[in-house]
Parts: C-alpha cells; structure tokens; sequence
C-alpha cells in the first residue's frame, strides 16, 4: 500500500488535471490572464480587470484551439467579466460550496503566472466572508475568500478549487507574497444571473 | 472511501475550529486588533507581549462573539508574552501539546481571530530551539503570520496546541513559543505580576582566559567583573573586581549573556557556587542569589 503522503501527491495531480481541461488564457492584447469555462457552449468567467481597456480578446484552450471572445458583461466593482467564444462541447468544472469553506481548509489555485501556462500553488483558506479584518476597510460588504498560497500576476482570472477539485472561486487579487484573494463561486453565480439570465448561471 | 485530500483538508479545518473554541480577539492596540490564546476557564488569556500597547481598557473578543474587558495581569518582553484577566468564567481551555511530542517536519497550523471569525495559514515545523536550562522552548515554522496572528495558537494535526506564535521575536521568521516557556511564563506573571530575575551586582566584560586555563577548563572565556554594587549578592560573597566568572551554578559563563541567563532561571534566595579566576588561580565561591528590582 502506497504511504500517505503518495496517496496524496495522486490525489493532488488528479484534481489539477481536471482543472486543467476548462482552463482558458486570455491574451488582452498587452498580456494575458487566466479564466475558466463556465459552460460548454463558450461561456467564459475572468476578471474585469483582464479585460479592461483590451486591444481584441484572445482565448486559448487547453487543447491550443484558439478563438477570438466578445465580452457580455463585466462588473469593475466585483471585478467579473463574463465572455463568449464561438465554440461548444466545452470541458466545464463542476462548482462547489464557496459558502461552506472554512479557515483551515485545502486549496488550489491554478493560472498563468509570470506566462508558465497552468502552473498551481496550494495552501489553505485563510478566511472567508465580508468580515475580514484586511479588507473589510477598503470595500465594505464585499465578500471575500482570503488564501494562504503564492499567487502571482498572471493568475487572475483562474480557477481555486477546493479539496474535491470543484470551483470555490476566481482569482483576484494579491496583497502580498504569500496572500491572495478570490471572489466566492456563489457571488460569481449571482453576477451571471443578474448579469446574462438565470439560464448561464444555473446551467451546471 | 472518502479521498486523502478531502480527509486531509476537512481535519484541517476541524484542527482549527476545535482550538478555536479557545482562541480570542485582543484589542489592545491603536491598529487591527491581535489574537490571544485561553490559558484558564476563569478568564486567564495569554497573548503576545508587542500585541499589548496599552494596559488599560483591553477588550477580548470571545469565541461566542460576545466582547468582554480584561485587565493586564503582566508580561514578558524577553519571550513576547504577556497575560490578561478577562471578566469572564466560562472559557474552553485548549489541550496543550508537550514539546517533545514536536517534530521538525510535523504540519502545523497558525490560526488567529483579529476579526470576529477565525483565520488560519498552513505550515511545517522548520526547526525546534530547545534550550531546557532556561527553560525556553522556542519552534521556527514557515506557517505564515497573517496580520493580527501574534500571539495566536499554532494548531498540531490532533487539534492541540503547540505554542503561541509570535512575529516580534525574529525579523521575518514566524516563531511559536512552546507550552512549557508559556506555562513557566504565566505562573510567573499570575503569581508576581513581572517575571523575577535573579541578581548578582556585578558588572561584567568578557575575558580571554589563559591558554592552559582555557584548556584545562574546557572554554576560552569568562565574565571579568568590572564592578561590584556595594551591598549586592555579589560584594556580600566577597567576589571582586578583576575576578573573572567561569560558572555560575551549573552553567558556563562565557561572557554577560551567559551570565543573565544563569541569573535568569537560578531561583532567587537560593545559594550557588561561582566559580572563578584569582590571581590565576581557580576558586569557589558561595553565592545567594537576590532578585533584580
């Protein structure tokens, strides 16, 4: 029987292949970001700020197919952008309980940083909610969760994924080397229904 | 079969929310408030020392949500703690874990409460500081120290509590002060309000010894007094200046931190042996111990 700590290195690769298949780069035209595919007929979730003030967005699949994106909402204050591609019978993640994460949980976050496609950093949820001591000054009522892994430029807009590999939120911001905060699954959800519908953010 | 990472990752958090139950909110200070640990169900909380600006009108912030004031009971720069009184008497002690059972390797846990809700950061034990004579039991980890995380447990894998950790000790190392220094720390604080140190009244500059003096007493240096404060320990055993200090009780004395360190953890009243250099010549001295002002 293989030790623990094998059992685990398994474990750990097989969630990051998962999250690999609907794992998207956005190449805004200056750099590029990373984003997740929300739906299989070519819904795309990144942040605002990937695509803000953009020279023609790019989107690269895992797969190396390339398409050119439109862009169907963006929220600057939540820092969201939902995007379309011309594509469907698209890989998409399944989405998990950002509301049940707790202080002391598994995760990983998966992007782009500094251009070395798909690269992962895992730590632990530091907290979670709009009562965070570090940012509860700056926006007031937003809700955050705050992560303890080493996320770096390149990594906004991607996926961080509990210990079941589901989605628990999006990329956004660091506040230093070793902290970095994404925006919870649930409030992604409620910016696509208000944003596009409830068909989008219901669809998985 | 539930998968190792989803085990992993929920008796993580479990880990955090168990010792959470014994992990406060301490507003002490101007800025973001820092985190203490419950000593006692009668309301004893230790914390760390630099988490601790202002004695008065301290508010601890319970794991029930509910803020009670607290009252400053003392602290200890030399390890970064101090220890307050909550108006309170019904607090869930944390277990605490013996240094022994410490690791280096071992995963670990910072958990803090600078808010109302617990926070946590992961890690390993990077190296364990032992130093038994002194009674200080010092772990280096690499967990990181979140603003507001001074003076917060640092969780094992079953839930207890290895230390308090403490960003103020060393620049840009996040060190836990281990459960015998804090349990030594608080009693002393609890029973004297200040950490008694032992005093001697001398003045000392370190001195190379002879080399056949060196060789014959296995190390190269002692304490040379300089001084002798009239009416201390030191003038009463009759030790004088240009005396030179090679060991106090059972420990070598090389220079002055050797020499606060013996003083530090020598019980004050006591009567040791100082051994020294006169003339050349190695002597043996009986000392009674006093107690710094």
């Amino acid at each position: 029987m293989p030790s623990i700590i094998q059992q685990l290195n398994e474990s750990l690769a097989n969630r990051i292949s998962d999250v690999h298949e609907s794992l998207v780069q956005i190449s805004n035209g200056r750099g590029a970001g990373a984003g997740t595919i929300w739906h299989a007929d070519g819904l795309i979730i990144t942040n605002a700020h990937v695509i803000r003030g953009h020279h023609g967005l790019n989107v690269t699949l895992t797969d190396g197919r390339k398409f050119p994106a439109s862009v169907i909402a963006a929220d600057d204050q939540l820092d969201l952008a939902a995007l379309s591609i011309n594509a469907d019978n698209l890989p998409t993640i399944k989405t998990g309980d950002s509301r049940g994460l707790k202080a002391g949980h598994w995760v990983m976050a998966v992007g782009h940083p500094w251009g070395v496609q798909g690269a992962v950093t895992s730590g632990v949820v530091i907290g979670v909610g709009d009562q965070l001591p570090e940012m509860g000054q700056m926006q007031p009522g937003r809700e955050w969760i705050a992560l303890s892994l080493h996320m770096r430029p390149g990594h906004s807009g991607g996926p961080v994924i509990d210990s079941e590999g589901k989605l628990v939120g999006i990329n956004t911001m660091i506040t230093g080397p070793d902290v970095g905060f994404a925006i919870p699954v649930h409030v992604v959800k409620t910016f696509l229904k208000e944003a596009i519908g409830s068909k989008a953010a219901t669809a998985i | 079969m539930a998968d190792i990472l989803q085990t992993l990752s929920d008796s993580m958090a479990g880990a955090v929310e168990t010792v959470g139950k014994s992990t406060v909110k301490v507003a002490a200070r101007r800025r973001m408030p820092a985190t203490g640990i419950v000593w006692s169900a009668d309301g004893v909380i230790v914390t760390s020392h630099h988490g601790v600006e202002f004695e008065d009108n301290i508010k601890v912030g319970l794991p029930d949500g509910k803020t009670v004031t607290a009252s400053f009971v003392g602290r200890d720069p030399g390890t970064d703690l101090a220890v307050l009184r909550a108006d309170v008497s019904h607090l869930t002690a944390p277990t605490w874990a013996a240094a022994e059972s410490v690791r280096v390797g071992h995963l670990a846990l910072a958990v803090g409460r600078p808010g109302d809700d617990l926070q946590a950061t992961l890690g390993v034990i990077s190296a364990l500081m032992p130093h038994k004579e002194e009674n200080k039991y010092f772990a280096q980890t690499d967990v990181v120290m979140y603003p507001g995380f001074s003076g917060g447990p640092l969780v094992s894998a079953s839930g207890e509590v290895i230390g308090l950790n403490s960003s103020g000790l060393m620049r840009g190392v996040s060190l836990t002060v281990q459960t015998p220094t804090i349990q030594y720390v608080v009693e002393n604080l609890l029973k004297h309000g200040k950490m008694r140190r032992g005093f001697l009244g001398v003045g000392v500059q370190p001195a190379r010894l002879s080399p056949s003096l060196a060789e014959s007493l296995g190390q190269k240096s002692g304490a040379m007094i300089v001084s002798v404060e009239s009416g201390s320990p030191a003038e009463k055993a009759e030790l004088f200046m240009g005396d030179t200090i090679i060991t106090l009780g059972s420990y070598k004395v090389g220079d002055l931190e050797d020499l606060l360190a013996a003083l530090g953890s020598t019980q004050i009243g006591s009567t040791i042996t100082a051994k020294i250099i006169r003339g050349g010549q190695v002597l043996e001295l009986p000392v009674t111990i006093g107690e710094r002002g």
